[in-house]
Parts: C-alpha cells; sequence; structure tokens
C-alpha cells in the first residue's frame, strides 16, 4: 500500500506539473499561484485511491474522489473558503488538455483499433447525443406540464 | 496500471517532457471558434494536444514503450479532473437543491441515450465497445468511470473514447443544430429543452441553449435558469448516475442483446448462420 501511495503521489505530481504549464500559458496563472490548488486536488485524488484499495465496495476511486472533493468544497465545512479559492486557480480545461496529450501519444499504439470503429462510431455518438437530448427533453415536458410551468 | 510498472512510468522523462511540451505549445495557441449556422464548432487546446500527440506515435520521438508508459497518467489525471469537478459543485449545493424534482427526474432522460444508441451499435456490429460508446454521453466524468472500471485499452475504453472525441469535437455544434431545429420543429415546449440542453458540458449547454434564445428571445432568461441549472445537476449528479444506473442497465440490456442474437444464430444452423 506504501509503495502504491508514493508512486501515484509521483504520477500525480508529475500529471501536475503538466496541468500547471497549461494553466500558466492557457489561463495566466502563474504556477505559483495555482500550487495550493493543486495539492488539495492530488491530496483528494490520493485519499479516493487509497480508500478504493481500503474499502470492500465495489465503488471506482472517482466515486470517492467525486463525494470527498464536493464535501470538502461545502460552504459549512470547516476551511472550505481555501478548498475553493484555491482550486480556483486551475482551470478545468488546463487539467482537460495534459490528459488529451498523454491520450493522444498512447491512442497511437491503439490507432488500428480505433480506426475500426470509424464511421459506425460516428453513426452511434450521433444517437447517444439524440437519445439523451430527447429522453430530456420528453421527461421535462410532462413533469413541467404537470406542475403547471408550461 | 496494472499492466504496466509504475515505477518505469514515472522514469519515462523523455515522455513527460514531450507532454509538457505539447501542453506549453497548444494552450498558447488558445481556442479558436467557427460559426456553423446557428451553432459553433470549437477547437479547444485539448483538441490540438490530442491530435499532436497522435501524430507523434508515428514518428520516431515516440515509442511503442512510451506510449504504453502514457496510459496510468491518463487514469490518475482524470481522478485530478473529478476531484476538480468535485470542488466546483460543492459551493452551488443550496443552487441545486432549490432547483428541485423537476430537474431531478429530468435526468432520467439520459436513459435515452441507451435505449436508442445501444440497440444501433450492437445492430452496427459493435461488441463490448457499444458499453463504453452508449452507457452516457462520455464526458468526462463518464470516461473517468470507464477507464477507471475497464481501463484505457478495453474495448469498452475504445468505445468511450470514440464517443468522448466526437462530442468534444462535434458535440457542441451539434446540439446547437439539433436544439433550435428540435425546439421549432415539434410540439414540445422550448422549456423542456432547455432543461434537456444541460447535458453536463458547460459548451454543449452554451450552445444548445444559445440556438434556444436566437428561436424564442421572448424567453431569454427562464432558458438560461433551467439550462443552467440542468448542467449543473447533471454534472454533480451524471456520474453517480451512470455509476448506479447508466452502467449496469446498459451491461445488462446489452448482455440480453447477445444472448438473444446467439440463440438467433444457432436456431438458424448451418455454417453460414
Amino acid at each position: 500500500m506504501l509503495k502504491s501511495v508514493i508512486e501515484w503521489t509521483w504520477v500525480l505530481a508529475i500529471f501536475g506539473i503538466a496541468a500547471l504549464i497549461g494553466n500558466w500559458f492557457g489561463m495566466d496563472v502563474l504556477p505559483w499561484n495555482a500550487i495550493p490548488g493543486m495539492l488539495v486536488l492530488i491530496a483528494v485524488s490520493l485519499v479516493g485511491l487509497m480508500l478504493e484499495k481500503a474499502l470492500p465496495f465495489s465503488m471506482p476511486a472517482v466515486g470517492y474522489i467525486g463525494i470527498l472533493a464536493i464535501i470538502i468544497s461545502l460552504p459549512w465545512f470547516p476551511g472550505s473558503d481555501y478548498v475553493v479559492s484555491w482550486t480556483s486557480q486551475i482551470g478545468i480545461l488546463a487539467l482537460a488538455t495534459p490528459i488529451l496529450a498523454y491520450a493522444g501519444i498512447s491512442v497511437g499504439s491503439n490507432w488500428a483499433d480505433f480506426r475500426k470503429l470509424g464511421f459506425r462510431s460516428f453513426l452511434v455518438a450521433i444517437a447517444v447525443f439524440l437519445g439523451t437530448f430527447i429522453g430530456s427533453a420528453l421527461i421535462a415536458e410532462v413533469i413541467l406540464r404537470w406542475q403547471g410551468i408550461i | 496500471m496494472e499492466k504496466v510498472e509504475l515505477k518505469t512510468v514515472i522514469k519515462d522523462w523523455r515522455l513527460h517532457a514531450i507532454a509538457f511540451i505539447l501542453v506549453a505549445i497548444t494552450e498558447a495557441i488558445g481556442q479558436f471558434s467557427i460559426a456553423v449556422g446557428p451553432g459553433v464548432i470549437l477547437l479547444l487546446p485539448m483538441l490540438y494536444a490530442f491530435f499532436l500527440g497522435l501524430g507523434l506515435y508515428f514518428t520516431p520521438l515516440i515509442s511503442e514503450k512510451n506510449a504504453k508508459n502514457a496510459e496510468p497518467l491518463i487514469i490518475l489525471g482524470v481522478t485530478l479532473l473529478i476531484a476538480k469537478i468535485g470542488v466546483t459543485i460543492g459551493p452551488q449545493i443550496e443552487a441545486i437543491i432549490a432547483a428541485g424534482p423537476a430537474l431531478l427526474l429530468q435526468e432520467l432522460g439520459n436513459l435515452g441515450t441507451i435505449f436508442l444508441a445501444l440497440p444501433l451499435a450492437v445492430l452496427l456490429g459493435f461488441r463490448r465497445e457499444s458499453i463504453g460508446m452508449t452507457h452516457s454521453i462520455a464526458r468526462e466524468p463518464n470516461v473517468g468511470l470507464i477507464v477507471n472500471k475497464f481501463g484505457f485499452s478495453s474495448p469498452e475504453g475504445r468505445g468511450v473514447m470514440a464517443v468522448y472525441i466526437f462530442g468534444t469535437v462535434f458535440g457542441a455544434v451539434f446540439l446547437g443544430l439539433i436544439s433550435g431545429l428540435l425546439a421549432t420543429a415539434t410540439p414540445l415546449h422550448p422549456l423542456s429543452f432547455a432543461m434537456a440542453s444541460g447535458v453536463g458540458s458547460g459548451s454543449m449547454m452554451a450552445a444548445a441553449s444559445g440556438s434556444l434564445i436566437g428561436a424564442y428571445p421572448e424567453l431569454e432568461e427562464q432558458i438560461v435558469a433551467f439550462a443552467g441549472a440542468s448542467n449543473l445537476l447533471s454534472l454533480s449528479t451524471g456520474l453517480y448516475f451512470s455509476i448506479f444506473i447508466g452502467l449496469p442497465l446498459t451491461e445488462k440490456l446489452y448482455s440480453i442483446m447477445m444472448r438473444r442474437s446467439e440463440r438467433k444464430a444457432a436456431k438458424g444452423g448451418g455454417p453460414n448462420a
């Protein structure tokens, strides 16, 4: 467990550096202003990863991480002001860019499989977006009419 | 994370240096938008980073080994992204509670994805990819869930990434185009489509609700309020909706469909069936 935690910390720190670079070039936030927020995010991720290993439930780490992050940023949680103001220095896209950079590099080795997805996956993706949009609109229509709002 | 040793991943400085440079260059270029009818195609740094990274794989700069080492960075990077989404939701909790049960039930509409797209995916010949593709609209938390559960190189991971990349490139413009079209062409109320616009992505919500406002300017404030609240709810509940309802339901329906097609194949008999 300890070995895993140390290795996770290293990987998260390397990723964090990439995100801080992106945050600096893309959002003009100097890295040292964003470091406290990044440390908070890394700590939350580490705790989530540890909970996934330690607890017997079949919830993935991202589930624990999401709940934990929401709790520590609730207005009545002690110190949440700091959590919110520090992490607000890190743009969500600054985290997305390095993910996609590493993903692009990694996808190369799966490129043959990705190409096989091709045009058919384009059709499925359109059905995915249409399905959720129309599904939500239909249910909203029924409830809004029932409530007398429309 | 299981296949490669994390220690070798950490020491792969060639990979990390290239990633750092990619991020710096693409973020410095910044964002562009191309107007297409009522919507826009958003070109974001993350898209350049993805395609440049992919291009590098075919040069001597990146080896097969570097590419394999990139995978744990994706998985752990996504955990940081989820943490960031979480701390964005916390301060808004009262607005979410006030938004009420109508918004909550409307989230079930996301299951429309499974009922419409899963049969199509299976029909088109996808196997386990279809689970990743159709369990949700594949935004970051859903990618995180699938990658976390099945791994990035799994069929499910490929499926969710295909829809994720489609959504990143075309999601906003596609929803922008169809929301204006559907709101004017169907008897459903524009406010229902406003709620539907909150799919959990800011740019998609902006594009979808923007073209609704274009069609119904007198409803502007209500459209913005409904779309914003719904988007907040999708962001905060989308992941758990996928964990507890979307993904299990997709897997269940998938296995039912597979069993049926196997039985049909068996019944048909003969080597050609």
